[in-house]
């Protein structure tokens, strides 16, 4: 009886570890779809993809404002990205649909379109190569920097929205490891009180 | 497998919980001291098998291991993966706590189905046989949960056919695998105790 329950844990164990084995061996992972969503002067730029590093490609995306109202919706291309003109300043909801049951939301809140400086002044960056004339106002000097920082900081913006779809950390997993086995120790608490009784 | 949160409408959700907490009771009476171990065991691994993503196929899928839970645990399986489902929930993201009644139905139904299907196939004297046993519950435990993922998507619109084809075509690198790993499973513990297997059958009976 004692031999017969032994040989089973100790099998159990194993397939634990082969799992586990494997699983630190293959980086990619799993089940979860994600979007981001940044904004470069009046328009949105969205990225979708699953936790495994695939693209969700041709998914519906649809964007409601703050109050729930729908305002626009459209499908992510080849590359899982999907960008829209900014309809309104408001904060807004955008929420993938991928298939099979999989769904996530992206909310840019006001602030951020405020600041990405859509609304009031369109960009003058459309004519760039026009020779600085000699007395800039402050104001242009302001608009010039903030422009050129938009474009360096871009790829920063993008790898710190990107960071938040980060794969469970070991902690996390030997974590939730730890909480089975410890309601293991409670299970095996009660049905012992109960066999004592 | 996991099905997002607020993507069923409350029926579903609502019918979901109630079979799994129905699942959950049975299994939790015909849970016996020795098993105590093992359900935990076979939970943490369907807990981190979530993690291990099959890069084959059109879109993300992962391992499952429903099948083995089901074939080893019996009604057991239901708590099993009701727990490792919770904590997914909570420390990964996947899934959600309000879907977990009706993700624990998906994952383990369909591992009880193949542990009656083909829990008495395995026990047998014949080795290809019970070897095939093994593969097919390992294979169609997650083929079933296909199923009935399209089925509970059915109530979102989508449509039975086009989600269906959809899952089980990107689960099918999965299928394959976790049969496989489900007779290695069951080969292994034949070679090491071959009445293991059939004294679990009569046990749970």
């Amino acid at each position: 009886m004692k031999k017969r329950h032994n040989t089973r844990f100790s099998f159990s164990i194993l397939l634990l570890f082969a799992v586990i084995l494997i699983g630190s061996r293959i980086p990619a992972l799993a089940h979860k779809v994600m979007i981001f969503a940044w904004v470069e002067g009046d328009t949105v730029f969205t990225e979708s993809k699953f936790s495994g590093g695939k693209k969700a490609i041709h998914a519906p995306v649809v964007v409601f404002d703050k109050d729930g109202k729908k305002l626009l919706e459209g499908t992510t291309d080849n590359k899982g990205e999907f960008s829209f003109k900014l309809p309104k300043v408001t904060d807004l909801r955008i929420v993938l649909n991928a298939a099979m049951g999989h769904k996530a939301e992206w909310t840019v809140p006001e602030a951020e379109i405020r600041q990405a400086g859509a609304i009031p002044e369109k960009k003058s960056a459309a004519e760039p190569s026009r020779p600085i004339p000699a007395g800039l106002s402050k104001e242009e000097v302001r608009k010039i920097v903030e422009d050129s920082l938009d474009k360096k900081l871009r790829p920063i913006i993008r790898m710190m929205s990107e960071s938040k779809s980060r794969k469970p950390s070991l902690a996390e997993i030997i974590g939730g490891i730890g909480y089975i086995f410890g309601l293991m120790g409670v299970a095996l608490y009660f049905k012992n009180r109960e066999k004592k009784r | 497998m996991h099905i997002s949160e607020g993507v069923l409408s409350a029926p579903v959700l609502v019918t979901g919980a109630a079979l799994a907490v129905t699942g959950v009771s049975v299994g939790l009476k015909k849970m016996d001291y020795e098993k105590i171990p093992e359900a935990a065991v076979l939970s943490a691994a369907f807990f981190v098998a979530s993690l291990i993503h099959v890069p084959i196929g059109p879109s993300s899928v992962h391992l499952v291991l429903n099948g083995i839970n089901g074939l080893l645990l019996g009604w057991l399986c239901f708590p099993s993966i009701l727990i490792a489902l919770a904590l997914q929930a909570i420390l990964f993201q996947f899934g959600g706590i309000t879907v977990l009644g009706i993700n624990t139905v998906i994952m383990a139904l369909p591992g009880l189905i193949g542990y009656y299907l083909f829990g008495g196939l395995i026990k047998g004297k014949n080795r290809p046989l019970s070897l095939a046993a093994a593969f097919a519950a390992g294979f169609f435990s997650v083929l079933l949960s296909g199923i009935f993922v399209a089925g509970a998507l059915l109530s979102t619109g989508e449509s039975f056919i086009s989600a269906a084809k959809l899952i089980l075509l990107a689960h099918l690198p999965v299928m394959i695998i976790e049969g496989i790993i489900t007779l290695f499973c069951v080969a292994f513990l034949k070679k090491v105790k071959p009445e293991l297997l059939g004294g679990v059958y009569e046990k749970a009976s």
